[in-house]
């Protein structure tokens, strides 16, 4: 809320400067946004919480200044405003309710008043309230504009002046538009109404968008004689609804939609009145106020305990401190123990239990007394535990084989490497169709980083969390790995430096996944966004928990990636479940290994994990390790095989290995292979 | 035949003339070795009279002795002189190139969420972690959000359906606690959450939060106080200094923003602060007694603090790093320059 300071001062005598106010509504919670100097004049801009309609009036923040600094004095307008303004004429109709009526057909307007004034002419708007609302950027319009900003401004109740003599039937009915009616606003715009937005109607049509803009029909204009001024107090529900649907958002709507003091209507009224008196003088008031409230609100009593004041805010403030500061926000203290009442008033909508008071003490005593303390009492284990703690290491582990970590959006556009016969989900209002689907799978998300980076010799993963529907919407952790290119930076000393392939990334996949004691075994896969003959579903257990393989070289062409891009993908809550509970110590062995080599030659049809299990089977308990050393095709091999040379390493418990009893173990493995067709070369 | 003193002689002459320790260890084979000069000098003791036998041979070994200190030293020199030789063959240009070694970098915001949960951990805060597709409930209803609040807004908040929508908040994780768990309770968060927004350099519309809340008796607003203020001085420096001030969240009561003093300028004002010496970091209160009543929590036995923040605005102030859009961009050349 903008104001020009010199209002603030009509309300508040005090010694402080614009600044130091603008620093102590600040800390009673109204923070200063905005502070400038116009002509000479301190401007305050502040930002007011949602649930305090009351801070956006000049009147409301000198309540709060006021209520924070005990040297500050409330001015004789303050009181004025205190009594509401008070007129002799307030509490009868008058004259008003024979020239005019109101009536109610809704429940989302509690409260309806009005006066009317005539003989107004086309007198000008005084020199000091144009020059208020100017400095405060709100243009000067019209005299009678201009008065019913000034005193939304003051008191934070929006007016609304009708010219009279437009209004069919000279009279108010507020009530729900009808079925094909429309109201054209003073902003120009046509709006088609419907049977749930809320109009101020005149005898025949609506007027005005209730809370909201008036009609232009209407309006005042230099030529109004006579004029129906409207303050009135809706429902904030109703009026964020109807101004939604209407696409409008004003000064009044704003605060509709927040809180207005339903007391103050009739105060707003007369401050109007007596403002235009001192230019048009009192004779063109009309006597009397039509004053319909069908829905008076009653405050209820809050009981509150000094003991849990002094608990909740960790600092000590006195019973008669905390008393001084709810009086002087306008509440009713009584009762003199613990605990003591309190009635809110009218205009604090938001004090409806105990906490809130413990609040506007704390608040008004100040938050910079609240001393700094370590909680007490019980210390659970802190950190990151059981299947968070299994996160920490999948991801360390990917980083420590070199792949980099990236993080991606979530939101973004369709991709070649999403997954496959997956139902997507996205938001039903996206920003833009750039994001307007949520990730099915990571891949999209490390190709387009790694064409960020260049398209190669990239190393990269990502975890998070990728989504879509199936039996209804579901929401799963991955973990993803690109590598493509040099594996090692390049550099000057002789020597070729590998390239990422099949196997490089699967000795990452199986690193990643022995961090937590996951041992995958790689099956043929059959996933379209990967190359058809190389690559691997990953299993543990009995589950499937991921892919391997090469990128499809039509994905590949598609998305300018390297063909040899090598991509894998898992679902982290899989693998961790695969991932088992307990690990048991293994005794080691103090007798030194036996090495043996064979060089067998198999067809290639034969997989490597057979021709594995075979050996390891025929091999049993002795055979500590095997691993292959060469693979070896061309001259002197016939088409469709291969020799392998395997090493086998041998250990016993307790004794060394013989010659003869390792011969023995070779023996066994070779015949072994033998029944798979492998011959020993 | 020579004689002991001459064979000395002539064995000493040579080592001293030896250019290179090759030749000496050929020399000390050529005198020394089992089949040796000296050996063969010994084998004419059987030509002498019993009596000299003896001192023949004494003589004899302490000449050998003399001769395998006098070899002992000119290798010292020698091999001394060798090395230098090699060590000037063998030098190299330490100023050339490294051979790179590959290693995986951490992401900035992962090396934050890191530190978070050190420090978090440290204070007997559990971690744990909630969808990012959540009920609206939980978002919004658990946490005393009235029945069309503005944020609900479907200009504020991404919604996948009546149920569903993107959490526009990590808070949203307070409720799954409170059904399974009772007080007390230290909990934390960190995770990503959405908002409908324009992007610019300091709004994106996806962004990452820790979210963190205590249920314990006897909890006040000076145990929030004293524990931002440990968290912020861990994250931002040890000078730091935390101020609150009174502001608006549905789901707590007593309700704070809470800022810092400016670790740029030490308070005194800066463009960084814009000139106010304090920068405001995140919400904060003490948990709304209607929350803890909704999970059945005795509001007279138990209270509880929370507070959340936007946890980009960390690295972005120890960095200085201007583009909050950067942090999802990827670009290797941003990531590479932070560390742990």
């Amino acid at each position: 809320m903008k104001f020009t300071y010199s209002m603030l001062l009509d309300y508040v005598s005090t010694k402080l400067t614009a600044a130091e106010v603008g620093d102590l509504l600040t800390m009673a919670g109204f923070e200063l946004e905005g502070y400038e100097e116009v002509n000479g004049e301190p401007v305050l801009d502040i930002k007011v919480p949602s649930n305090r309609g009351d801070g956006l009036s000049v009147f409301g923040l000198a309540r709060e200044v006021l209520a924070k600094d005990s040297q500050s004095c409330p001015t004789d307008l303050y009181h004025k405003a205190v009594n509401r303004f008070a007129m002799p004429d307030d509490g009868d109709d008058g004259e008003t309710g024979c020239l005019t009526s109101v009536k109610i057909d809704t429940t989302d307007c509690s409260r309806y008043a009005c006066r009317l004034f005539r003989g107004i002419n086309d007198a000008e708007t005084p020199e000091w309230i144009r020059h208020r609302l100017e400095t405060a950027s709100q243009r000067s319009i019209s005299l009678l504009v201009d008065l019913t900003n000034y005193v939304m401004l003051e008191l934070g109740q929006p007016l609304h002046a009708f010219d009279l003599d437009k209004l069919d039937g000279q009279r108010i009915v507020v009530r729900k538009a009808r079925k094909g009616e429309k109201l054209t606003t003073l902003n120009d715009d046509v709006h088609d109404l419907n049977t749930q937005q809320m109009m101020i109607c005149d005898a025949s049509r609506p007027v005005a968008a209730a809370g909201i803009m008036g009609g232009l029909d209407t309006e005042v204009t230099g030529s109004t004689q006579n004029v129906l001024l409207e303050s009135a107090h809706f429902l904030n529900t109703s009026i964020r609804r109807t101004r939604k649907q209407m696409g409008l958002n004003t000064e009044a709507s704003y605060r509709f939609e927040r809180s207005v003091d339903p007391e103050g209507v009739v105060a707003a009224l007369n401050r109007f009145a007596q403002l235009l008196a001192e230019v048009v003088g009192d004779e063109s008031r009309v006597q009397g106020v039509v004053d319909i409230y069908p829905g008076k609100v009653t405050c209820k009593p809050v009981q509150v305990r000094m003991s849990r004041v002094v608990r909740l805010m960790g600092m000590p403030v006195t019973t008669e401190d905390a008393r001084g500061y709810l009086e002087r926000l306008g509440m009713k203290v009584t009762g003199d123990g613990e605990p003591f009442t309190v009635v809110p008033p009218s205009w604090r909508p938001d004090i409806v239990r105990e906490d809130d008071l413990v609040e506007e003490v704390g608040r008004v005593h100040g938050y910079d007394l609240i001393p700094e303390c370590m909680p007490q009492g019980s210390t659970p284990q802190g950190g990151a535990l059981g299947i968070y703690k299994r996160v920490d290491i999948l991801r360390d582990a990917a980083l420590s084989c070199g792949l980099s970590q990236v993080i991606s959006h979530s939101l973004r556009d369709f991709h070649p490497l999403d997954k496959p016969n997956t139902k997507r989900i996205g938001p039903r209002n996206p920003g833009s169709p750039e994001m307007a689907w949520l990730r099915c799978s990571l891949l999209p998300c490390l190709a387009d980083a790694a064409i960020r980076n260049g398209g190669k010799d990239l190393h990269l993963f990502e975890e998070g969390k990728v989504f879509a529907v199936e039996d209804g919407p579901v929401e799963r952790k991955n973990l993803a790995l690109l590598s493509t290119g040099a594996l090692a930076p390049s550099h000057w000393v002789k020597g070729e430096v590998p390239e990422a392939d099949f196997y490089s990334l699967k000795g990452a996949v199986e690193t990643i996944l022995a961090s937590i004691g996951v041992k995958p075994e790689f099956a043929i896969g059959d996933d379209p966004r990967l190359h058809p003959t190389r690559q691997a579903a990953i299993w543990a257990g009995k589950k499937q928990i991921g892919i391997l393989g090469q990128i499809h070289p039509d994905v590949a062409e598609k998305v300018s990636l390297p063909m040899v891009t090598i991509l894998a993908e898992f679902d982290v809550a899989k693998v961790i479940a695969a991932s088992p509970e307990k690990l048991k110590y293994r005794q080691v062995s103090r007798n030194p290994a036996t090495r043996r080599d064979i060089a067998v030659l198999v067809a290639k049809t034969v997989s490597y994990q057979t021709i594995e299990q075979t050996i390891a089977k025929a091999g049993g308990e002795v055979l500590e390790k095997q691993w292959l050393f060469d693979v070896y095709e061309g001259k002197g091999i016939p088409e469709g095989s291969h020799s392998l040379a395997i090493a086998l390493q041998l250990r016993k418990m307790g004794s060394n290995f013989t010659d003869e009893e390792a011969n023995l173990v070779r023996d066994r493995v070779v015949s072994a292979l033998a029944e798979l067709g492998a011959t020993l070369r | 035949m020579q004689t002991v003193e001459e064979l000395e002689q002539q064995a000493l002459a040579d080592v001293e003339s030896a250019l290179s320790t090759t030749e000496l260890r050929d020399l000390e084979i050529r005198y020394l070795g089992k089949q040796g000069l000296f050996t063969g000098l010994l084998r004419q003791i059987g030509q002498l009279p019993p009596e000299e036998k003896p001192k023949f041979g004494q003589k004899v070994n302490d000449a050998k002795a003399r001769l395998q200190d006098a070899i002992n030293a000119k290798q010292e020199g020698l091999k001394s002189g060798e090395r230098a030789g090699q060590y000037e063959r063998e030098r190299i240009d330490v100023t050339m190139p490294a051979r790179p070694w590959r290693v995986g970098k951490e992401h900035v915001l992962q090396m934050t969420t890191n530190k978070i949960k050190d420090v978090m951990g440290g204070l007997g805060f559990e971690y744990f972690e909630s969808p990012e597709m959540e009920l609206f409930d939980y978002n919004f209803g658990a946490l005393n959000y009235p029945p069309d609040h503005p944020s609900m807004d479907d200009q504020d908040t991404f919604y996948i359906d009546d149920k569903y929508l993107l959490r526009t908040q990590c808070t949203a994780m307070q409720g799954r606690i409170f059904e399974k768990r009772q007080p007390p309770l230290r909990i934390f968060t960190v995770g990503r959450t959405f908002r409908n927004e324009a992007v610019d350099r300091t709004h994106g519309h996806t962004f990452h939060q820790i979210d963190c809340f205590i249920v314990d008796e006897g909890v006040s607003m000076a145990h929030l106080k004293g524990t931002l203020g440990l968290f912020a001085r861990a994250m931002f420096g040890a000078d730091v200094k935390v101020r609150f001030r009174p502001d608006f969240f549905p789901f707590v009561e007593p309700g704070v923003d809470f800022a810092i003093s400016c670790p740029f300028c030490g308070g005194k004002g800066c463009p960084v602060c814009k000139n106010s010496g304090w920068i405001e970091l995140g919400g904060a209160g003490l948990v709304h007694p209607n929350i803890l009543e909704r999970y059945g929590i005795d509001t007279d036995r138990y209270s509880g603090f929370a507070f959340g923040l936007g946890i980009e605005r960390i690295p972005m102030m120890a960095y200085n790093v201007d583009d909050l859009r950067h942090f999802l961009e990827n670009d290797l050349r941003f990531l590479e320059q932070f560390r742990a």
